[in-house]
């Protein structure tokens, strides 16, 4: 008798429970439905919109990317004998290369994964790098490298990318020393990519003005990037 | 490449709108004929490229570190650390506790533990040969072997103290504490064995051990030698 009523029991829930999920499976289905029409209609314009928001230093893009992006990187790090300020480094390191790249369409991202995955890939490859230079300090013998020096200075086009690579650096160090007026003026034509007209207006003075502070400003940044070259 | 070179105004802001494909068809033609023909005008235009460059990287670098934070503090708020401090706070209290307590004995028997450097052996006399052998290898290590070779003299000679004050310490030395103690036990009893300080030190120790703190004290405070009064008078802090 007692199992009788059991089964019953457990009869009655189970289609219960069939007819709570036929109706929750149509909520979701309609759900899965509209995401994916919603889906289709962006991937149209996807691919593009997301080079050209990279290049365009879109904000929302770049901190989406860079904060998605960095525990990876961090756990890489930190399993391979580095700590944390180094996975920071060699992060930011890694998304500057990147952007760089996108920016001259030397990599070209078909999709937002495989902007992830080429991060995670230079970032290795510097990590690597750093891990195989600390060995090589220890040991390859200094006058055997000595040996290999003059070749290098033969090469007249390494030699040029090596000369812009510094420049590059010592305009970014002068930038970092500017003040914070003129670094504020530069970095929203050239990093926010603002319009003179809305920078003219933010500041307001007239455009002739603003370019002209614009130029001083340059002629600044270049003065202390030259100095400190020297 | 001379970067020393003087751009005025126009010149720069006719460079930057080449740079950002704003001149006109004319002004480009004539911009890119100057620079396959003026080594220094092309050497002009590579320096504001790469002063241009040079700000939006650093911008960009600067702005990075503004995310760089915004990950910390997003981690330190979905982790939600308040509590996880304060348990964690107790779990290192109560940890640290039972560490200190029950570990005590352990790490000061570590610290005192060194096993008896033996007895040297030249073996010229015949009839302790036997005891010298094992003595070999007590001194390698080996305390299996050694206390094996010892067991069959010391069923024949049961009272013999440095027998019994060495198969003590070489079951002390092989983690062995409990069989130790009759050893230690019935060689320090004799007050005219020759080792009979160390005995008692050994006991203590092998009291320690087995977290007998009271046998251990009252073994050290029988011993003359100078960890044992150092040993005790941690056991007493």
């Amino acid at each position: 008798m007692a199992s009788v009523i059991f089964l019953e029991k457990y009869n009655f829930q189970q289609i219960k429970y069939v007819n709570n999920r036929t109706w929750f499976d149509n909520l979701l289905v309609s759900i899965i439905f509209r995401d994916t029409m919603l889906e289709n209609h962006s991937t149209l314009t996807y691919k593009h919109s997301l080079i050209e928001a990279v290049k365009n230093n879109d904000p929302k893009t770049l901190r989406k990317l860079y904060v998605e992006n960095y525990p990876k990187i961090e756990v890489l790090v930190l399993k391979n004998s580095g700590d944390k300020d180094q996975a920071k480094d060699i992060y930011q390191d890694a998304f500057l290369a990147v952007w760089q790249n996108i920016k001259q369409n030397k990599f070209v991202p078909k999709s937002k994964s495989s902007i992830n995955g080429y991060i995670y890939t230079v970032a290795k490859n510097k990590w690597m790098d750093v891990l195989r230079s600390k060995g090589f300090k220890k040991t390859i013998v200094t006058s055997k490298l000595s040996y290999f020096e003059p070749a290098a200075e033969e090469n007249n086009a390494i030699n040029d990318d090596i000369l812009k690579e510094q420049r590059l650096q010592d305009v970014m160090h002068a930038f970092k020393t500017l003040g914070e007026a003129c670094k504020n003026l530069l970095s929203k034509f050239y990093f926010e990519k603002k319009s003179m007209n809305l920078i003219a207006k933010e500041l307001g003075l007239d455009s002739a003005s603003t370019r002209n502070k614009k130029y001083r400003c340059m002629q600044k940044l270049r003065e202390i990037a030259l100095n400190s070259n020297k | 490449m001379n970067t020393n070179i003087h751009i005025s105004q126009e010149e720069f802001e006719r460079i930057e709108a080449y740079l950002n494909n704003q001149l006109s068809k004319e002004d480009l033609a004539e911009f890119e004929h100057r620079l396959s023909n003026e080594s220094h005008f092309a050497a002009k235009v590579e320096d504001v490229k790469i002063t241009l460059a040079g700000i939006e990287t650093q911008a960009l670098k600067e702005q990075l570190n503004v995310f760089h934070n915004e990950i910390s503090k997003t981690k330190v708020r979905t982790l939600n650390w308040k509590p996880l401090a304060i348990a964690a706070a107790f779990i290192i209290a109560a940890g640290s506790f039972w560490f200190l307590n029950g570990n005590s004995n352990d790490r000061l028997y570590a610290k005192y533990f060194t096993p008896d450097p033996g007895l040297p052996t030249a073996m010229s006399n015949t009839d302790n040969y036997a005891f010298y052998e094992a003595m070999v290898d007590y001194k390698q290590g080996n305390y299996d072997i050694a206390l094996n070779k010892w067991k069959t003299i010391q069923t024949k000679k049961p009272n013999n103290d440095t027998l019994n004050y060495f198969m003590g310490v070489a079951h002390l030395a092989n983690k062995n504490q409990d069989s130790a103690i009759p050893f230690l036990e019935k060689s320090s009893k004799n007050p005219e064995f020759i080792l009979s300080q160390d005995a008692y030190y050994y006991l203590g120790l092998a009291y320690l051990k087995e977290g007998q703190i009271e046998n251990a004290k009252m073994s050290l405070r029988k011993s003359d030698n100078e960890n044992s009064r150092a040993l005790l008078s941690k056991l007493q802090d």
